[in-house]
């Protein structure tokens, strides 16, 4: 079988990054320059530094990745970025880095949805096997896509308000805890024990998610206790929150995968990271027989290997744009 | 020799190809947004009209501010990709430098690029286009302080249209003999902390 490289580029939000992927399921080299301890000082991502770091290095994560791969761009195919969603000002450095990169070498240049290089972190792990079922879960997503075949998205349901990673960092803000709070709160959670009655959020026949009631559950619970004189117990908040919510995950994700009658089951998207998720997902499927994928750590958050991935089946399908392709702050995966 | 010039910091998209100290392409084009978008059909189509390509190129010139922010980094960006991926020459210019090289019969010129709440970009510049005040954000009531009326101002605003009418070949040629930077290190000049960094200075200062 021939190889093909791709060289994917990732900067949509703190991290940038680059990476070579050989036929969509092999990583060849992968950069990522991340921004969080800078962005840590002021409690979350600020758009116009995040901008300002991404156009520092851009050009040594490039030359970086070729020199980790021992590679040129004689070697590479066809260049995927990713398009969007994302923030305008970060999406803007790689595009364009992308589109300058496919002019000068006279390579295809390949659109890539982030949401679809969350998914395809997956097919680094292992090959992906269709129909599948994958939840997206991350600061900015809570989905569940079906998909028939590799590049075929059907969303079946996703939140009606706020994204799951949203959810915890919120959470975290109000328990004290530093950004980026949801890792803490997953590490929390498992020293705490499930003491506080929190409402399950919106358990109904839908694929859709709501978490903010849980949001301001917890809010207000903080809030009493304060009023009350109590201190909060954070560690038994935080496995209550965890519980609750991974809960509601695993039971529509499963009622998903029966009434699709799919086996497979991929998990993505930076919250996949969440040792919870990760747990439960894990007994659940091995007692029903599904056949689970999750990204390792180091693939769950904002990364170029992904895109690499997603890129190849693109360009396999064709899905090219010109030297005048767009970033897109917001854009549907279906 | 051949240059290509850049320019993405106002609401203008400069494009110019120098071939012998001539230009050969110039394309100047008002863009309300995207001009990421624009700038590589741009320049691909210019060498297109040239009798050389972009491989041709000796150095490439990039105004890298101050300005609007995001239209500078688009600028910053091809102008670094390509040299890094050609291993040419890579020379930054100033907007201010930019403006100040219009045709003007007073002795001192002064280019201004609004920055808000009474701010601008400026500095000070002579016919020769040597630099007087180098390029700072001050506030106009200070820089008027400066002035007289030997000096031509030229302001502009980045949210309107107006049009920074520039000698291209002028500013080349002041900085022909550059010292090329690497393009690793090229970055924009934006004379401006960001609001949050401001914040928290302010915080860490009381």
């Amino acid at each position: 079988m021939n190889k093909t490289y791709i060289l994917g580029i990732e900067t949509s939000c703190d991290e940038t990054s680059v990476s070579i992927i050989e036929n969509g399921d092999t990583e060849i080299a992968t950069i990522i320059s991340t921004q969080i301890t800078t962005h840590a000082n002021y409690g979350g991502v600020v758009p116009e530094i995040a901008s300002r770091m991404h156009i520092e290095n851009i050009t040594i994560v490039i030359e970086e990745c070729l020199k980790q791969a021992n590679m040129t761009m004689d070697d590479i195919e066809a260049i995927a970025v990713t398009q969007g969603p994302g923030l305008i000002g970060s999406l803007l450095i790689g595009v364009t880095a992308a589109t300058t990169l496919a002019y000068i070498y006279n390579k295809p240049l390949v659109p890539v949805h982030h949401i679809a290089g969350h998914i395809y972190a997956n097919n680094l792990v292992s090959k992906m096997q269709f129909p599948l079922i994958a939840l997206v879960v991350s600061g900015g997503h809570t989905e569940l896509i079906y998909m028939k075949e590799n590049y075929s998205f059907k969303k079946i349901g996703g939140t009606l308000d706020d994204a799951v990673g949203e959810c915890y960092d919120k959470v975290a803000r109000v328990i004290n805890v530093p950004y980026p709070g949801g890792p803490l709160v997953d590490k929390l959670a498992h020293i705490g024990s499930d003491t506080y009655n929190l409402p399950l959020p919106l358990d109904d026949n839908t694929y859709n998610f709501s978490f903010s009631g849980i949001k301001s559950a917890v809010i207000n619970l903080a809030h009493n206790e304060e009023q009350r004189g109590n201190t909060i117990r954070k560690e038994d908040l935080c496995c209550s929150f965890q519980n609750r919510v991974v809960e509601i995950l695993t039971k529509k994700t499963m009622k998903a995968l029966k009434e699709y009658n799919v086996n497979n089951l991929i998990i993505a998207g930076g919250v996949s990271a969440n040792s919870g998720i990760r747990d439960k997902f894990t007994t659940i499927c091995a007692h029903d027989g599904i056949n689970l994928t999750i990204p390792n750590i180091k693939y769950c958050t904002d990364n170029a290997a992904m895109i690499g991935a997603a890129g190849y089946y693109a360009y396999k399908l064709g899905i090219r744009s010109g030297y005048d392709l767009k970033a897109k702050a917001t854009m549907n995966l279906y | 020799m051949k240059f290509l010039f850049i320019d993405t910091s106002s609401l203008y998209l400069t494009i110019a190809i120098i071939d012998d100290n001539k230009i050969v392409f110039n394309h100047k084009e008002q863009v309300e947004k995207d001009m990421s978008s624009k700038i590589i059909p741009i320049i691909d189509n210019g060498f297109k009209e040239c009798s050389f390509s972009i491989k041709d190129i000796n150095k490439i010139f990039v105004v890298n501010g101050p300005g609007s922010f995001t239209g500078v980094r688009i600028g910053v960006t091809v102008a670094k990709t390509i040299a890094w991926a050609l291993k040419i020459d890579l020379i930054p210019l100033s907007s201010l430098e930019f403006i100040a090289s219009t045709a003007s019969d007073k002795k001192y010129l002064v280019p201004m690029i609004d920055a808000r709440r009474g701010n601008v970009f400026a500095g000070i510049y002579d016919q020769e286009l040597n630099n007087i005040l180098p390029d700072v954000l001050i506030s106009y009531e200070q820089l008027s302080k400066k002035i007289d009326e030997s000096y031509q101002q030229i302001s502009y605003h980045l949210d309107n249209s107006i049009n920074p009418d520039g000698d291209i070949l002028k500013v080349i040629n002041k900085h022909l003999s550059d010292k090329s930077v690497n393009p690793h290190s090229l970055k924009p000049n934006y004379l401006k902390l960001t609001e949050a960094e401001e914040k928290l200075n302010d915080q860490r200062n009381n």
